[in-house]
């Protein structure tokens, strides 16, 4: 992480940022930004340190006012409330998942529906996955449909000393779409890219390989994959 | 206009979102959305796909307001970065032209005076850009400015001043570097 760019004299880690924040990333290199972002604090700070240094440029755009009818558009299409998902105490809950490796995935399958229904009915219906490999349901997500957030749980997934797990989406096409990383102590909650979406569907598979630290250097997986499972309805 | 009690208004506005207080986003609404839909339209250049990304800004304000740290955070700048990453994904995402004109060097940095924006940064932090802004080079600056106005990628910025693809990254991580350097002498 202490490498500095020989184009620029600043962290790697930190020019990325910069340029994550400035905008000029495209494709894979903006959503592996974009996920770095979303799970890791350290890079989520220097992101806004730089969308903080940026931001008193904006004043210069002039301001448009809306169409009166926007705001009843946005109010119509709000959720009644503002939380979102399940209680994170018992989603994260490492012991309860733990519990599901001796489950079957219906079973699985079962327990989940039970929970969402104890706590907010999500208003599209969500779409689960068993992420099975050698016999092992090695990871449990959970994906909600209306957000794009797939909730990914660790259930009989071991660390590798060297490796860490990247989660992949590969839809209908084959080409596996790289996700973000994955822990094996805790639940780690990925937002699928607006862009994805669309291939979040049913039967679409989610897979975990095994890549170096700091992800799959090439956007396509590197290291062996592990497991896999298709998403499926509850 | 006090912007210090516009900003407490934004950030009072948005710490009551999480409890599912409606009136309190349209608060936050009022005050922001004229500068986040000119914003928006700056890099999408249609309107109705602005005021569609606008409509997502809002909703995904309405999901996240929790998110928002008061204390680690301008409440304008976060407001701001949704707006400007929803209208980038979106610009990436369709198959509208990018703006490829040439940058508009009548709004340079070196010709135009800090703007005291209220819902935005205090004047300070505005003069304190522009004067880092103003000691980069001309064509650095430019490329900067097609990045964060017009949501240019390293590519589009190639093309647009005509300089090859490793030439336009050197350029842009220099000028990042120098900000940076200019902005926080000390560290």
């Amino acid at each position: 992480m202490s490498d500095t760019s020989a184009h620029s004299g600043m962290p790697a880690d930190e020019l990325l940022a910069a340029e994550f924040a400035l905008g000029v990333l495209a494709g894979a290199e903006r959503d592996a930004a974009a996920q770095r972002a979303a799970r890791e604090p350290s890079f989520a700070r220097m992101v806004a340190a730089w969308e903080e240094r940026l931001a008193p440029w904006a004043a210069e755009i002039a301001e448009v006012a809306p169409s009166p009818a926007l705001w009843d558009r946005i109010a119509a299409a709000l959720p009644d409330t503002p939380v979102r998902g399940l209680k994170p105490s018992l989603w994260q809950s490492l012991t309860f998942w733990r519990g599901l490796t001796f489950a079957t995935g219906a079973l699985a399958a079962a327990c989940i529906g039970a929970l969402i229904y104890i706590g907010n009915i999500p208003r599209l219906a969500p779409l689960i996955a068993a992420i099975d490999g050698g016999g092992h349901h090695h990871f449990v997500a959970t994906l909600d449909a209306g957000s794009g957030a797939v909730a990914v749980t660790p259930a009989a997934f071991a660390a590798d000393a060297t490796r860490v797990p990247e989660l992949w989406l590969i839809p209908a096409d084959g080409r596996p779409r790289p996700l973000g990383l994955l822990r094996a102590d805790r639940t780690v909650t990925i937002t699928i890219p607006r862009d994805l979406m669309p291939h979040a569907t049913r039967d679409a598979v989610l897979a975990v390989s095994l890549e170096p630290q700091g992800g799959s250097p090439t956007g396509q997986p590197t290291g062996p994959v592990i497991a896999s499972g298709k998403l499926t309805l509850l | 206009m006090d912007l210090d009690a516009n900003r407490s208004l934004i950030a009072a506005a948005l710490a009551r979102i999480p409890g599912g207080d409606k009136a309190a986003l349209q608060t936050v609404y009022r005050l922001t959305s004229a500068k986040l839909l000119g914003v928006a339209l700056r890099i999408l250049g249609d309107r109705s796909e602005a005021e569609d990304v606008l409509q997502e800004v809002y909703v995904t304000v309405w999901r996240k307001a929790a998110d928002f740290d008061a204390g680690r955070a301008s409440p304008m700048t976060w407001l701001m970065t949704i707006a400007r990453n929803r209208a980038i994904d979106r610009l990436r995402a369709g198959k509208q032209s990018r703006r490829m004109d040439p940058i508009d060097e009548a709004l340079d940095v070196a010709d135009s005076r800090p703007i005291a924006d209220g819902a935005l940064e205090t004047s300070q932090d505005n003069a304190r850009l522009y004067g880092c802004l103003g000691q980069l080079a001309r064509d650095e600056r430019a490329a900067l400015r097609g990045a964060f106005f017009d949501g240019n990628t390293y590519e589009d910025l190639a093309l647009r001043l005509s300089v090859p693809l490793g030439t336009m990254k050197s350029r842009i991580r220099r000028a990042l570097l120098k900000l940076k350097t200019c902005l926080e002498p000390n560290i």
